[in-house]
Parts: C-alpha cells; sequence; structure tokens
C-alpha cells in the first residue's frame, strides 16, 4: 500500500510546479499577464480570449483541480488524520482551490479586480497541496 | 477526527462537481444551444450563419477525452452513494442505470444526427438534461447524508 502512495504522491509532486509552468505559458501567472490574455492588448495587436475557449479552460480546470483535491485529501487524511493541524490545512488548500476557478470566471465577466484574488488563491493552493504531499511522504516514509 | 475530515473532503468535492456541471451548461448554451434549430445547425452546419457541418472525426476528438471523463466522474460521484442510507436500493440502483445510459446517449447521438437521424437532436438534449439531472440529484442525497446523519 505504501508504494501505491508513495507513486500517488511523487506524481503530484510532479504535476505542481509543472502545472505553474504551463499556466505561466498560457493563462500567465502575474496580473498583467493574465489580464492580457483575457481581454487583449490593442498596443501590441493582441486578441482577447474567446468566451467558449475561456469556458472550456475553465471547464478542464475545475475536472483537474476536483480529482486533485479528492486524491491528495484523501491520501492526506488517511496518513495525518491524527495531527492536529490536519482539517485545517485541507480546508484552507480546498477553498483555494474553489476559489481559483469562480475568481477566475469572476475577472474574465465581472471585473478584472479579481485577478489579485485568482492569483492569492492559485499560489495559496499549490503552496498548501505541496505542503500537504511533502508531509504526506514523510508521515509515509520518515517519521518514526 | 477522521470521519470528521473525510466529510469535509467530500462535501468539498460535490461543491467542485456543481461547479463542473453548471460549467458544462453554460458551454452548451453558449457553443451549441439548447433549441431543436441550434443543435440541428451545430452539427450539420448553417449556411446563414456561414457554419461548416461538423465530421465524424472532429465529433470524435470532442468525445474521446469525454468518454474518460463521464465515466470517472459518474463512478466516483455514485460511489460514494455507499456511505448513504439509500444503497443497495431499487431507486438507486435505477438512477446508476439512467446516468451512465444518459451519458452514453449524450455522447454518442451526435453521431445519428450526422448520419441524418435528425430526431436524435432530441435525443442529445434530453439526455443532456438527464445526465445533469441525476447527478443533481444524487448530489443532493449526498449532501443531505453530509448533513444529516452525524
Amino acid at each position: 500500500m505504501s508504494s501505491l502512495l508513495n507513486g500517488l504522491l511523487i506524481f503530484i509532486l510532479l504535476y505542481l510546479p509543472l502545472d505553474l509552468f504551463v499556466k505561466s505559458h498560457t493563462i500567465g501567472i502575474t496580473i498583467g499577464a493574465i489580464q492580457t490574455t483575457l481581454f487583449g492588448n490593442a498596443d501590441e495587436f493582441l486578441d482577447p480570449m474567446n468566451k467558449s475557449v475561456f469556458l472550456e479552460f475553465v471547464h478542464m480546470q475545475i475536472f483537474f483541480l476536483m480529482m486533485l483535491v479528492l486524491t491528495l485529501s484523501a491520501v492526506y487524511i488517511r496518513l495525518l488524520h491524527h495531527k492536529t493541524n490536519t482539517i485545517l490545512s485541507m480546508n484552507l488548500f480546498i477553498l483555494f482551490a474553489l476559489l481559483t476557478p469562480i475568481t477566475l470566471t469572476a475577472t474574465y465577466f465581472y471585473s478584472d479586480q479579481f485577478t489579485t484574488i485568482y492569483l492569492a488563491s492559485f499560489f495559496a493552493w499549490h503552496a498548501i497541496a505541496l505542503l500537504m504531499t511533502l508531509r504526506s511522504l514523510w508521515e509515509l516514509n520518515l517519521a518514526a | 477526527m477522521l470521519h470528521k475530515a473525510y466529510r469535509y473532503a467530500i462535501s468539498y468535492f460535490l461543491l467542485f462537481s456543481i461547479l463542473l456541471l453548471l460549467s458544462s451548461a453554460v458551454i452548451f448554451a453558449d457553443k451549441i444551444g439548447f433549441s431543436y434549430e441550434s443543435v440541428l445547425h451545430y452539427y450539420l452546419g448553417d449556411k446563414a450563419t456561414f457554419t461548416s457541418a461538423k465530421t465524424y472525426a472532429g465529433l470524435l476528438k470532442i468525445i474521446l477525452p469525454h468518454i474518460f471523463a463521464f465515466g470517472l466522474f459518474a463512478m466516483v460521484v455514485l460511489h460514494f452513494m455507499i456511505f448513504t442510507k439509500k444503497h443497495n436500493t431499487k431507486e438507486i440502483a435505477f438512477i446508476i442505470l439512467l446516468t451512465f445510459l444518459s451519458a452514453f446517449l449524450e455522447l454518442f447521438s451526435p453521431f445519428l444526427i450526422l448520419a441524418g437521424f435528425s430526431f436524435f437532436v432530441y435525443m442529445k438534449i434530453i439526455s443532456f438534461f438527464l445526465f445533469q439531472g441525476t447527478l443533481l440529484y444524487i448530489l443532493f442525497i449526498l449532501f443531505k447524508s453530509i448533513i444529516y446523519n452525524k
């Protein structure tokens, strides 16, 4: 069972930084880059993102996020249920993950001011997921 | 504590499921539309709006990742029914059958529309709502179970 969990955790560990890398080359990971991708830039002759392309992007993100949230939190609870801050870190991870697609949609359809909240929640869930993965790996292999 | 943590994880997963269903409905409304004409024109093309007909290969490209995703999503959501009082009932067995059947019809009815069976436009629309409806019903049962069965 431990090799199975190790395998999954290593794959999640690979996914998290690569997701940042891919996002930096697609939608962007700075306020300016995201707003240029979504709304275009007349000075640089860049078109805004098409509505259906945006909706498909968000739809796909939700699917991947929900599967990641379910698997990582299941492993984390299984390995660290006896620790005091398990529920807190898991709640924070999922709340920030949940905020990501919602605030991105709000940015596109309502106001570009949501970009800051989107970016904060995007980096927050990645950081907490990374910590949860490392803690799970530690508990699985190195904890006494 | 273990039980409580799993309760949280499942609740959040259900919230994500609602977001996923909502986004798919918005995409359907935006790309295809819910009327008979809009579905027919989406697949067979429309001279008035200069849209070309879909090809079998093009449809397959869209449907292929969805076959896996529909199966996985339905299985994950439905398997949580084990934790409710309604598991092993005829009602749930029927809902499971209906979910997978509606997913199958939703995915493959466009091929029959392309083949000239325009009746399947209705099948596409009905199966879409049926798939969403059955999953929303399951989500409702799960939320109820999480809230009341402590």
